[in-house]
């Protein structure tokens, strides 16, 4: 397979997704529209405590807690409040012994357990923990020996918290990335469709050019992208290698979906019809990072969570090769096999 | 070497079960120009397609310049021209951009694409976007795209349907001159006068069957009838028509007979045609 060969198809190609309006426009749009949210979120960090509380025995002055910046939820197991603190629903979860009430009363040491999620920021664990101390100053109407505990749940996430709008920047990689699928699908079902295909494949290009050509193209769009949201908003001050590599493999990922679904459908609108649903299932993982316990753990079966995951990690908590390899070689392992799949489907259709 | 172009042996192409092309064997020399006749559905564009690679044979073989079709189609396909049956053009790029981006597939050298466009009658409209062509244009476009990579074979599939008449003509003075480069073609048509006028040999397809390939010369004599058309004026004073047989041993007879019973009122002798072979041969007309 000759390179300029590949080269003629692959501008060729850069050039219609650019002369299609639909297309350029909502790349435009998509890039122009994540920036701007990007510039209009808040820079700092949410200052809402929601702290989860599990006691057997609930002393009066806990109940009487609800105010400003502070919603208390009270759950009905430790393992409740553990989930609510992994997933991100409480910013901390506090453990009340059975016999507080007895040892306020007898002015015994009380310990409480409190969880906090590792992406904590410090300032915050001192809060929790001046507040209990507080309490239980109320409560009893002295100063008491209260042992609190910290045990740090969930991923070790150097304890770092990130402003909203930053945390969001991988995201909005990601659904450019996404987007590019249906780029993709709707160039090769045009070439399928206007059967150029054909007149290409009596020219010395080989099905195999052919499929390279696109899928040179598909990584083109949507790793290009990426990176150019990327560089306009900043998003590489961590692991940029990693991520890089990442959004590469994401972009490699929605070429082979891009393959699958050009050869679903029959003509362009079928291709949207197969696409938007796509798009929107791999889009899953991303808000489930995004907000934190809306999702459950089957997002794992969706190729794109390894995808959100380790851009995630690397870029929000600076995780770096030797945690997430396995996340990365997932993430190979479902480019090979949604690739080849979709160059076996697609050539079916394509002689 | 003035050897053969194509070597089509007991070659066969089935769609499921229906076989589109059934144990064909024919050679085309090189610098010939074959036409490919048979009624819709014939095998016509399956034998093309069979020949250019884009169908593997399902029996038999093709060499094509020498190189089996099946086993090396690119090294084929680097050194022939397609035009298609049916449009295959990339609508929103321009006439030029086309056929630029397969000169650079073909890996021609400084290639002239508004020379060529002039060929076809397009000069003028060659940065227009193709989805503004008319039907007529396209498929001039389609011409010229086959030529681009200067194709030692011109496979043409019904090149000159959907053309005027003078748009037609020029076509067909293309073809001749690519001919007269040197290139082989092959023909597919509906027009048996274009046919009888390009071709130095026609093969008659019949369900997926060569039925007759000969030089139209030699099929007119092996299977037209010309014959010669009268007017006579009839007893009652209005006319009839007579028509005699020609080329037969009664025929001098027949003539003789005509002149010096009846009174002849106009004569003309009538050529055999393509078209009446094709009947002759297959029992039906070519168009359905
Ligand atoms: N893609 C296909 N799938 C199934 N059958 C096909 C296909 N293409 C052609 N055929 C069948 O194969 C036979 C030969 O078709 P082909 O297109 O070769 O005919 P043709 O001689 O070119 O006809 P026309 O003059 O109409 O162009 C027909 O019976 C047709 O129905
Ligand atoms: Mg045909």
């Amino acid at each position: 397979m000759s390179w300029p060969i590949i080269r003629a198809l692959v501008t060729k190609d850069l050039t219609l997704f650019f002369r299609n309006r639909f297309f350029a426009f909502i790349s435009v749009l998509g890039i122009v529209a994540y920036v701007v949210v990007y510039f209009l979120m808040p820079a700092s960090v949410d200052e809402e405590l929601d702290i989860g509380l599990y006691a057997p025995v609930l002393p009066p002055i806990f109940e009487q807690l609800q105010g400003d910046g502070l919603s208390i939820e009270t759950v009905d197991s430790v393992d409740t409040l553990k989930d609510g603190v992994t997933e991100g629903r409480f910013l901390s979860g506090v453990v009340l012994p059975e016999d507080i009430m007895e040892k306020l009363a007898a002015g015994d040491k009380v310990t409480v357990d409190v969880y906090f999620a590792s992406d904590t920021p410090e300032e915050l664990k001192d809060a929790v923990t001046n507040l209990i101390q507080e309490l239980a100053y109320i409560q009893s109407g002295q100063i008491l020996a209260v042992d609190i505990s910290e045990e740090i749940i969930g991923p070790d996430m150097l304890g770092m918290q990130i402003p909203p709008r930053d945390r969001m920047i991988p995201f909005f990689a990601i659904f450019l990335i996404l987007t590019e699928t249906l780029g993709l699908s709707s160039l090769i079902s045009e070439e399928i469709e206007g059967r150029t295909a054909q007149a290409l494949l009596i020219t010395p290009m080989t099905v195999n050019g052919l499929f390279l050509a696109k899928g040179i193209t598909g990584v083109t769009l949507a790793f290009g992208q990426a990176l150019l949201f990327i560089a306009i908003t900043g998003g590489l001050n961590q692991q940029p290698l990693i991520i890089l590599l990442t959004l590469l493999l994401g972009a490699i990922l929605v070429t082979g979906i891009g393959f699958l679904l050009a050869s679903a459908g029959k003509d362009l609108m079928s291709v949207m019809a197969w696409g938007l649903p796509a798009i929107i299932i791999l889009a899953v993982p991303a808000f489930g990072v995004m907000f934190p316990g809306t999702v459950s753990d089957w997002v794992k079966v969706i190729p794109s969570y390894y995808l959100v995951d380790t851009v995630h990690l690397s870029a929000n908590f600076g995780f770096s090769w030797g945690d997430i390899w396995q996340n990365l070689l997932i993430l190979l392992g479902f480019d090979i096999a949604f690739v080849l799949l979709g160059i076996i489907v697609l050539r079916r259709k394509l002689t | 070497m003035a050897g053969d172009a194509i070597v089509a042996e007991d070659l066969t192409y089935r769609y499921d079960e229906l076989v589109a092309v059934d144990h064909i064997s024919f050679k085309v020399a090189e610098g010939e120009i074959l036409g490919f006749l048979g009624p819709n559905g014939a095998g016509k564009s399956t034998t093309v397609k069979v020949l250019t690679g884009q169908l593997q044979p399902r029996e038999g073989q093709a060499i094509v310049l020498g190189i089996d079709i099946a086993r090396d189609p690119e090294k084929v396909q680097a050194q022939i021209g397609v035009c298609f049956e049916i449009t295959n053009l990339y609508e929103k790029m321009s006439a030029e951009e086309n056929l630029k981006l397969f000169a650079r597939l073909f890996g021609v050298p400084r290639f002239d694409a508004g020379a060529l466009l002039a060929r076809v009658g397009l000069a003028g409209r060659e940065r227009d976007r193709v989805e503004e062509y008319s039907k007529g244009m396209k498929q001039r476009l389609m011409v010229a795209r086959a030529l681009v990579n200067r194709p030692r074979i011109l496979f043409l599939d019904e090149p000159t349907d959907g053309l005027d008449p003078a748009s037609a003509e020029n076509i067909r003075k293309v073809i001749l001159e690519e001919r007269q480069r040197g290139a082989t073609v092959f023909l597919t048509t509906h027009d048996m006068m274009e046919a009888d006028k390009l071709s130095d040999r026609v093969g008659f397809i019949n369900q997926g069957k060569i039925v007759a390939l000969d030089t139209p010369h030699n099929l007119k004599q092996q299977y037209g009838k010309r014959a010669l058309r009268a007017q006579v004026t009839s007893p009652d004073g209005g006319l009839e028509s007579r028509e005699i047989t020609m080329d037969k041993p009664e025929t001098a007879g027949a003539v003789q007979e005509l002149f010096g019973r009846e009174k002849v009122v106009t004569i003309h002798s009538e050529e055999a045609s393509l078209e009446d072979i094709f009947i002759n041969i297959t029992g039906r007309g070519l168009t359905e």
